[in-house]
């Protein structure tokens, strides 16, 4: 048993921590102090990611002949620490963590060719198109139909749930190209090289927090190619069940996000009268809450270096399921102290301020500006990619005897 | 970074439970805890012949030179067989305070420790459950040619049996907390031998002006030797939590799937199938905090922060772990003939020594 100290390694840490602190523009900067989702903010997030790619530092969990950086897993997490202290916003997952190593791993080289150098580059965002409104936790049970026409196949439905489509220009999907046997064998994955095909509307749905993340996407006879599909037709599910694997965890580290959420409320309970006298960080329970909390969050840390460094514990069938649900559960967590901290200072509704570039003063302090929108976005961790019922039942089978 | 064991420890992980699956079965081992003896000295000669009791004591002081990985490597096998004899207490918690003093009674005790001949107990606890040194209360006052002890020490791990006792107190008129050497049947101890709810045999020691010479002076500013000790052996006994809340988890999830109720294993139940996937990801995160701080501690940059989160997470997951499992079993998780209340007993235990999940919790918080 080994963790790597060397001085290498702080000498690594201060060229990413000056990299970070001289690299993003203002905009970016703002964007990242105002992320209240796992979505930061589009516009600055994609200009910071074409920065990143650039830096070449984009992608430091692909493979390296691919556009990874080749760094160990000490630099993986120093990056993202440093990353975090800076307060950046969050690369979006759908492309750089989701259909990017996918197509390594099954696109054809064609495919590759055609989609990776865009994914790395930031130029092309793509939107994921799952859930159906009447197939949310059962995803096999999808209706979105596409039928084969000559070269292409012809797509009826619609898609819900497809976050920030209405800033993509493509998109990965699961169609059913077949209703008999079991439901999963008649799905099939599609990339749809663009997003305004005719036949193809995009609506956004706001949210309880005022934003419009989440969008409803409809397929009236919308004709695509068939060289868009991913692996075999009807064998989309199995598709789809790779692509989780990088979904629900094992690329990056969601722990160093977490920490900043503490420190973050830890400062502001500094700065905020306890009704008991003192203040909130002087409260022997609000210590407690906070300590449980960080304590949580090192030990997801440890199960997120053990998994990024290759151990055992990466390799149970579970993995993906547990990393999701702790990291999700956690979030919300998190997001409940610093509201808890905001208090009524949170319960203003301030969405022009919160929009980056509005020069629009916040009341209170920036803490209690993203404080409320991080807490109701965040009750979204626990129902997507795969609801945490649905996570537990997967862990469940995974145990002895099951 | 690397986590695993290398194939000398993963040799000694199998030995050890090799041994255990052999000679200590929950009936053996109910038989010796049930008997008058307070553990096996046929087990305690093993462990010697196993290295277990040279493994941790340095080349020069006659000992094999054991890491905390090594360590790590076999006690989750004592967790798993809820061993009772006082290992951990005896020849890695007694004996690393012996170890840190370079005084000559010292060696001469860690040699009979590492051939297994004696028995050792670090006097530590006053009742408050705390491993806060700065709540000490135990009084070494300077009397001419020596000290004289005088206090009460709580749960002292085979405190009525051990030939020696390292008893910490605060060193009157100063701040300092010294480490003194007490032979057993000292005048003016007063012990009350009594057994653990986990099986293993504890004392409350009284002291009453106990005299001890400058010689029984192993450190007279122990503090930060202290901190070390308590952290060393605070990643071994998570080591054995671990190995209980493991076999609690898999026994467990394999009675969920023969048990069966409404003519269906009560495992296809959701509701329990979730409290399930609960108790493994409770293990899951208490197992992967025990593997990083271990490599942490080998890698020698091991942080107060960092044994209060392994602490606190061990204590907290493992005591859900085991109330779960009580709850999953129904009445007969509340009997004593089956392992499981043993286990979870166990996982009390260990909870409530060297500060408790509730303190280590809070310290994070406050700091």
């Amino acid at each position: 048993m080994n963790i790597d100290f060397a001085p290498e390694l702080e000498e690594f840490r201060t060229e990413v921590a000056e990299f970070f602190a001289t690299a993003p523009t203002p905009a970016i900067r703002e964007a990242g102090r105002k992320t209240t989702s796992v979505f930061a903010p589009f516009e600055q997030c994609m200009q910071w990611h074409n920065i990143l790619y650039k830096k070449g530092w984009v992608a430091p969990h692909w493979p390296e002949e691919h556009g990874g950086t080749g760094w160990s897993v000490e630099q993986r997490f120093i990056f993202a620490e440093e990353y975090r202290k800076a307060d950046l916003p969050p690369l979006l997952p759908q492309s750089l963590g989701m259909v990017g190593p996918l197509l390594i791993d099954l696109g054809t080289q064609e495919q590759r060719d055609r989609y990776l150098p865009g994914i790395l580059n930031g130029a092309d965002f793509w939107a994921q198109g799952y859930s159906e409104p009447n197939s949310g936790s059962d995803l096999a049970s999808l209706s979105c139909r596409a039928e084969r026409d000559g070269d292409d196949y012809i797509i009826n439905g619609s898609k819900i749930w497809t976050t920030y489509a209405h800033h993509a220009n493509r998109m990965f999907m699961l169609v059913r190209t077949n209703n008999e046997g079991k439901k999963q064998q008649g799905i099939t994955f599609l990339l749809l090289d663009r997003v305004d095909y005719p036949g193809m509307e995009i609506r956004p749905i706001v949210g309880l927090d005022g934003f419009p993340e989440q969008c409803e996407v409809f397929f009236d006879n919308v004709r695509v190619p068939q060289s868009g599909r991913v692996g075999e037709e009807n064998d989309g599910w199995s598709v789809a069940k790779h692509l989780l694997k990088h979904e629900r965890g094992g690329g990056s580290a969601a722990s160093p996000t977490l920490l900043r959420y503490c420190e973050r409320a830890r400062a502001a309970a500094a700065e905020t009268p306890s009704p008991f006298g003192g203040t909130m960080a002087d409260d022997p329970v609000f210590q407690r809450d906070l300590g449980e909390l960080e304590a949580d969050i090192a030990s997801l840390a440890h199960f997120e270096k053990l998994a990024i460094s290759g151990h055992e514990i990466a390799r149970d069938p579970a993995f993906p399921s547990m990393n999701k649900t702790i990291n999700s559960e956690l979030v919300q967590r998190a997001s409940v102290l610093m509201t808890q901290v905001s208090g009524v200072d949170g319960l203003a509704r301030q969405l022009e301020a919160l929009r980056v570039g509005s020069n629009v003063e916040p009341l209170g302090s920036e803490f209690d500006l993203v404080a409320m929108p991080l807490y109701l976005n965040s009750r979204a961790t626990t129902i997507y990619a795969g609801s945490n019922e649905v996570q537990r039942d997967l862990i469940s089978r995974s145990l002895p005897g099951a | 970074m690397d986590f695993s064991f290398s194939q000398e420890q993963q040799m000694l992980q199998d030995s050890v439970s090799r041994y255990l699956q052999k000679s200590y079965d929950f009936d053996a081992r109910q038989t010796l805890v049930e008997s008058d003896a307070p553990w096996s000295d046929d087990v305690w000669q093993q462990f010697a012949e196993l290295g277990l009791m040279a493994l941790p004591f340095s080349e020069d002081q006659g000992g094999l030179g054991g890491s905390i990985s090594d360590c790590v490597a076999f006690a989750g096998a004592f967790g798993k067989h809820l061993v009772v004899e006082p290992y951990i207490s005896s020849t890695l918690f007694a004996g690393a305070a012996l170890a840190a003093s370079d005084n000559s009674a010292a060696q001469k005790w860690i040699e009979k420790l590492a051939s297994g001949e004696c028995v050792a107990a670090l006097a530590y606890e006053e009742g408050h459950g705390t491993a806060n040194l700065a709540q000490i209360e135990m009084i070494a006052q300077s009397d001419g040619g020596g000290f004289t002890l005088t206090g009460e020490k709580r749960l002292v791990i085979a405190g009525a049996q051990a030939d020696i006792l390292v008893v910490v107190a605060k060193i009157s008129g100063s701040d300092q907390i010294g480490l003194f050497l007490v032979e057993k049947n000292a005048d003016g101890l007063e012990t009350r031998a009594y057994d653990t709810i986990d099986g293993r045999s504890a004392a409350n020691i009284r002291f009453d002006q106990v005299a001890v010479t400058h010689d029984a002076v192993l450190l007279d500013n122990a503090s930060n030797a202290l901190e070390s000790i308590f952290a060393n052996t605070i990643i071994v006994q998570s080591a054995e939590a671990v190995g209980a809340m493991s076999a609690l988890l898999e026994l467990t999830s394999e009675y969920a799937q023969t048990r069966k109720q409404f003519g269906v294993p009560i495992g296809s139940f959701q509701a329990v199938a979730h409290r399930l996937a609960d108790m493994k990801i409770a293990y899951s995160k208490a197992l992967a905090t025990l593997t990083y701080t271990t490599a942490l501690a080998e890698s020698g940059s091991l942080t107060v922060r960092d044994i209060a989160v392994l602490k606190g997470q061990v204590g907290k997951l493992g005591r859900a772990l085991g109330e779960a499992s009580i709850q999953t079993h129904g009445g007969v998780g509340m009997t004593d003939e089956l392992n499981v209340s043993h286990y979870h007993k166990r996982l009390l235990a260990y909870d409530a020594q060297l500060g408790d999940h509730f303190y280590h919790l809070r310290v994070l918080g406050q700091h």
